[in-house]
């Protein structure tokens, strides 16, 4: 090849490295982009009326009387709707009455000319004339009556099934109408927290979608109508033009920060408040995890680095480590019910106390090849230093190499921590619930928890409004992320201080 | 003299002494040589208890239809177990995730070993750490509820945009290198070097141009049903096994040394050649152990393919369609174990037991083929 | 430090071997040999070490000087597979023998190192690190043998106003004699020295020489070197090794000016090594 052939080639080689980095950098982007950018709309959102609602009946914060002051606004702009709505019942119901009293009016009749009918055969002579005109007049009340339940079914479905639903939506956006009773529902009892949310539920309600199969393809289409078309000619047709110009009057949505996120329990089914019980139980099951991992690890590194002559014995120890950093989250999962739980019994459910053994395994082989590594690189000049002044192993070990093997140790513990946080797979048998309450810190022993990962997995695969309570999803991905991230930064921050150090 | 305040003391230690001493020694030691030897009681504990709660299965159900099997339904009556699909479903995403993380992961271990400067490669390892670090989780969420939306709407515009981006570099540096080998053959019989240049280089050109346009043109008309399928989860899985791929065939890489380098460097050899013909081959067990451990990070991971495989237990038509939904060993231990606890000592609670004891059969193999693999390599450099 | 000082140590050795007093032998080694492995790097070496002088050893590199020493206070026991042969009396016991207390034997036996290894911690800290093993916890008592050893160690004025300031913040000359200071402070009879002044300046390697000039006074020194003007200024005796063996020991003067041994003069004459 020419010289010039093989420059080029190796600059396309550096080329392709590059691209290599820099899709990994795009990659890791795009990954985080959309978890930060609408994670943080948990924390910070446009809030509306029914936020602040929400806050102040189930979290007993904000400040009441501006609240009912507000309130008062808000209710005056919602007014003419629930007019309109109550006017459109009343006429619903005029119209069902007229149409039941006619029916039963001709039913009367019609029972009526029936015995008249019947007596009439009776009568001998039979007055033929006469009962074939009732007959016919019968006949017309027969027609009259399939009219008129035919207007009745076309009243339902034109009128009273669209009201429903109209009702509905109308219910999802502003909360229960006004002097109906309580739903049971806590989810039920508020409208839509969320600007965003509003307008897509006002776009629901001011639209109807279908699925348009006919295309030969066999791929549906959706299509929108105007709800108003509906209702064209009644009294509700001014409501969806009002209620969408007016919709910022009915919400008052407002910058809302809400930090709170984090330290609030959840209520209604994770439509409201935040996700404390979920953060809580991952505080709680990386911490355990620490207590058993880090002494047990730190002491087998101490042992394999200061103590252990290497041959089989050590080197089958070695190659167990490992095995145990290969094997699969989820069969640590599996070993941990069929161990933990199903043959020692450490609780009689899943607990907290399970899931922290499990994931302490599971983080075990980590925390001793960095804490092996930190030993390790503690200069061999220093343990020299400290037997020559008559030190023993142990005390050399507590007092030169583990002080200065600290940090490395640290780091490798902090990293763990991260993955410990994030593990999912592991507490799914042994220590994981969907929904539950803060734990007090005895309750760990026997309870088991909500926790970050496992909740992430249960709310966008198994919540029955999956789509509905995004933020909450997108802000508990993020607040795990952050915990990890977090640990990480440091880790990275504090090793690059240690090299530093022994290269300084 | 007081300067020498230890002269008294006697260097023999009393019998009853130094048995002390020892045993104090003796037993503390084995303290910790017990507590070091936790990590092996787990390793036999969890083979132990796999195994004991998966013999329950192959008794009762046997080993033919599990392997064999294509049907998978453990929970209907009678239940059948069938487990090829996932098995097919595992290898699918394993091998797509490794097509992904392998070319990228060397590559960017090469770039990051010896071609990038000091103060980049401070930037790119912490990014590299936090791409491990990201919880499984995570990836699995933006699988499910960012990527596969994207997927099942843009799906043809996105493939074709990554068939030029993958193709572009590759089919360029090809027509270079053939075109460069075609002219150096014809310099000896035409005259005119320049345009024969020209035209070598036009025709190579955009014949590339028209196979990569043909082939995106192509994928732009796939339609894709689900976003949810073996290639969303093949895409999120290799970029997790990224990381251990980067730094396993980095220190691989830096292992080989800077004696064999400048060895090269001084016969006159290009970076590329270099690290193509020298390093690499160098350090080619180390690579291997790298991906070997991407593979068990594929075939381990459990969060991003429940939630982004589709998880369906079939084999996708034709097997290699990635664009189909899969279900792979991992998501169906985790999702059936929810409904199968209740059922304790049925076959449908031992069977996930079997299937984890492939699993853990599996990456113990492969962690013995990447240790032996690593200390060879050692012992050969050793010597 | 003076020759003059040198010259009437080397008579009083002189007076004590001819008059035949043992009590000055402070080590002796009997067919001492050190075993790495299979590898015999110290080989049968047998030399008696008088109380209270400077003993240089010199030789080529790789000759086993640091394994010499290293055997005196059983440094070596670090080193796995690692095992010894003959005798290496102390205080009237083989210091391989089962029964020694090594930790006794090595606050006894202060050791300094080639590189400074001082500890990530405080100079006090690092001083009263051996003083702390030994059980002793009193603030006073602490403080006063780290003054008395700082103080010995010649670096007293330098660091007294920052003892609790971090000891890696130092000079490297200051940081050796902050491990001499540290190796005093567990108030020991004799002080190995392996190389103590290759890793520092001339000025530094000057002050290292007037100290071991100064604690001759009270300790038993012995120095390892491969300097032969830094042996001949600061010992009393010289012993030349040569590939794990002993080739000659004796007084130093003696031994630079009139070698017994071939092997000495071509070394000491800059013929090899
Ligand atoms: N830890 C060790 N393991 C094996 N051989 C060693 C070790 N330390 C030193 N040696 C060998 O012992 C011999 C003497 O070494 P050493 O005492 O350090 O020499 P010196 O200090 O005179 O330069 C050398 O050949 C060296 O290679
Ligand atoms: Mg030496």
């Amino acid at each position: 090849m020419r010289l010039e052939t093989r420059k080029l080639l190796d600059k396309a080689f550096s080329g392709f490295g590059l691209i290599a980095i820099v899709i990994m950098a795009l990659a890791l982007v795009f990954i985080l982009a959309p978890i930060v950018s609408r994670g943080s709309k948990a924390f910070v959102f446009k809030g509306t009326i029914e936020h602040r609602r929400v806050m102040l009946e189930l979290f007993d914060r904000g400040n009441v009387d501006k609240f009912h002051k507000e309130r008062d606004e808000v209710g005056k702009a919602r007014e003419p709707i629930y007019a309109m709505m109550a006017e459109f019942e009343a006429k619903t119901l005029e119209l069902e009455t007229s149409i039941e009293t006619t029916l039963d009016e001709i039913k009367n009749e019609d029972r009526n000319l029936r015995k008249e009918v019947s007596r009439l055969k009776k009568v001998t002579p039979r007055d033929d004339v006469l009962i074939a005109e009732l007959e016919a007049r019968r006949e017309q009340f027969k027609t009259r009556e399939a009219e008129l339940k035919a207007q009745r079914s076309e009243l339902d479905d034109t009128r009273s099934a669209p009201y429903e639903e109209l009702k509905d939506t109308v219910e999802e956006l502003f909360g229960p109408i006004p002097g109906d009773k309580t739903p049971v529902l806590v989810r039920q009892r508020y409208g839509q927290t969320r600007w965003d949310r509003s307008l897509i539920k006002l776009h629901e309600l001011l639209y109807t979608e279908e699925w348009d199969y006919s295309s030969p393809d066999g791929i549906g289409v959706k299509v929108e109508t105007p709800r108003s078309e509906l209702f064209a000619g009644t009294c509700l047709e001014p409501l969806f033009s009002y209620t969408e110009e007016n919709i910022p009057q009915m919400m008052r949505p407002r910058t809302t920060f809400y930090w709170q996120f984090i330290t609030d329990v959840s209520k209604g089914d994770n439509f409201f408040g935040g996700i404390w019980p979920a953060v809580l139980g991952t505080i709680y099951l990386t911490l355990g995890s620490m207590i058993f991992a880090i002494p047990m690890g730190v002491i087998a590194a101490i042992y394999l680095c200061e103590y252990a002559k290497e041959g089989r014995v050590i080197s089958f120890l070695r190659v167990c480590i490992s095995t145990l950093a290969g094997v699969p989250s989820i069969v640590f999962g599996l070993f941990g019910l069929a161990f933990f739980l199903n043959t020692i019994h450490v609780s009689s459910s899943k607990s907290v106390l399970a899931g922290s053994l499990t994931l302490s395994l599971l983080i075990l082989p980590t925390i001793i090849r960095s804490a092996e590594e930190a030993i390790l690189a503690v200069p061999r000049s220093y343990k020299e230093a400290a037997f020559g002044l008559g030190a023993g192993r142990w005390r050399t070990v507590l007092t030169v190499i583990l002080p200065a093997a600290l940090p490395g140790i640290l780091t490798g513990v902090v990293i763990s921590m991260g993955r410990a946080a994030g593990e999912t797979a592991p507490i799914i048998f042994t220590a994981a619930v969907s929904v539950g309450l803060p734990l007090k810190i005895w309750e760990t022993m026997t309870e088991p928890t909500p926790a970050l990962p496992w909740n992430i997995y249960n709310l966008c695969t198994e919540h029955e409004a999956v789509d509905e309570i995004r933020h909450v999803q997108y802000g508990m991905v993020l607040t795990l992320v952050a915990i990890v991230l977090i640990l990480n930064l440091f880790a990275i921050f504090m090793r690059a201080r240690i090299s530093k150090k022994l290269r300084g | 003299m007081s300067m020498n305040g230890n002269t008294n003391k006697s260097l023999v230690m009393s019998d009853a002494a130094s048995v002390r001493l020892r045993l104090g020694n003796w037993i503390g030691q084995g303290v910790l040589f017990l507590i070091t030897s936790l990590s092996t009681f787990a390793v036999f504990f969890i083979f132990y208890f796999i195994i004991k709660d998966a013999i329950p299965f192959f008794k009762t159900e046997g080993f033919k239809e599990l392997f064999t099997g294509t049907h998978w339904y453990p929970s209907a009556h009678p239940a059948e177990f069938g487990a090829l699909p996932l098995f097919a479903g595992t290898a699918l995403v394993t091998v797509g995730a490794i097509l992904v993380a392998v070319p990228l992961g060397i590559s960017a271990a090469v770039c990051l070993s010896d071609l990038l400067p000091f103060k980049i490669r401070q930037v790119v390892k912490p990014m590299i750490e936090i791409l491990a670090a990201i919880p499984s989780v995570a990836y699995g969420f933006f699988a499910l509820v960012v990527f596969a939306p994207m997927l099942q709407e843009k799906g043809g515009t996105l493939l074709s945009t990554g068939a030029w981006l993958i193709l572009g570099p590759i089919f360029a540096l090809l027509v270079v290198v053939a075109g460069d080998l075609l002219l150096d053959r014809l310099r000896t019989r035409i005259k005119n070097t320049k345009l024969a240049a020209i035209t070598v280089f036009s025709v190579l050109g955009s014949a590339a141009f028209f196979l990569i346009y043909r082939v995106a043109g192509q994928l732009a008309g796939i339609e894709i049903s689900s976003g949810t399928n073996a290639f969303n989860v093949s895409i999120i899985l290799g970029i997790m096994a990224l990381p251990t791929v980067v730094s396993v065939s980095e220190d691989a890489l830096q292992a080989a040394g800077r004696e064999l380098r400048e060895g090269s460097y001084a016969l006159g050899a290009t970076r590329a050649e270099t690290i193509l013909k020298t390093i690499i081959p160098a350090s080619v067990s180390g690579i291997l152990a790298a991906v070997i451990l991407g593979v068990m990070r594929a075939v381990g991971e459990t969060m991003v393919v429940w939630m982004a495989s589709g998880n369906a237990a079939r084999i996708p038509e034709p097997w290699y369609n990635v664009l189909q939904p899969v279900r792979t060993l991992t998501a169906t231990i985790a999702g059936d174990m929810g409904e199968a606890d209740h059922v304790t000592g049925s076959s449908r609670f031992h069977v996930l037991f079997a299937l984890a004891l492939c699993l853990l059969a599996f990456s113990f193999l492969m962690n013995l083929a990447s240790e032996t693999i690593v200390k060879r390599s050692r012992k050969k450099l050793g010597k | 430090m003076s020759e003059e000082i040198t010259l009437r140590k080397f008579d009083q050795f002189a007076e004590h071997s001819s008059s035949g007093e043992p009590s000055e032998i402070h080590i002796e080694a009997k067919d001492f040999s050190l075993f790495y492995g299979d590898f015999e790097a110290v080989r049968k070496v047998s030399l008696k070490i008088p109380r209270r002088m400077v003993t240089a050893m010199i030789g080529p590199s790789g000759c086993g000087k640091s394994t010499l020493l290293r055997s005196i206070n059983r440094m070596n026991d670090l080193i796995p597979s690692t095992h010894a042969k003959g005798e290496m009396v102390f205080d009237g016991h083989n210091i391989y023998d089962r029964n020694i207390d090594v930790v006794t034997l090595r606050s006894r036996v202060g050791m300094v190192f080639q590189k400074p290894n001082v500890f990530p911690k405080s100079i006090f800290d690092n001083v009263a690190y051996g003083p702390r093993l030994q059980g002793i916890t009193n603030k006073q008592q602490l403080s006063e043998i780290v003054e008395t050893s700082l103080r010995q160690a010649a670096i007293w004025n330098e660091v007294k106003d920052r003892l609790s300031s971090n000891a890696l913040g130092m000079s490297g000359g200051q940081q050796q004699r902050l491990c001499i200071a540290r190796a005093l402070a567990i108030k020991p009879e004799i002080l190995l020295m392996d190389e103590p002044t290759s890793a520092l300046d001339p000025k530094a390697t000057a002050k290292i020489e007037d100290l071991i000039g100064e604690l001759r006074e009270n300790y038993t020194i012995i120095i390892v070197t491969h300097n032969m003007q830094q042996a001949a200024r600061v010992s009393d005796l010289t012993a030349f090794m040569y590939e794990g063996v002993l080739v000659e020991f004796g007084k130093t003067k003696q031994l630079f000016t009139n070698p017994k041994n071939i092997q000495t003069e071509n070394y000491i004459t800059g013929r090899f090594g």
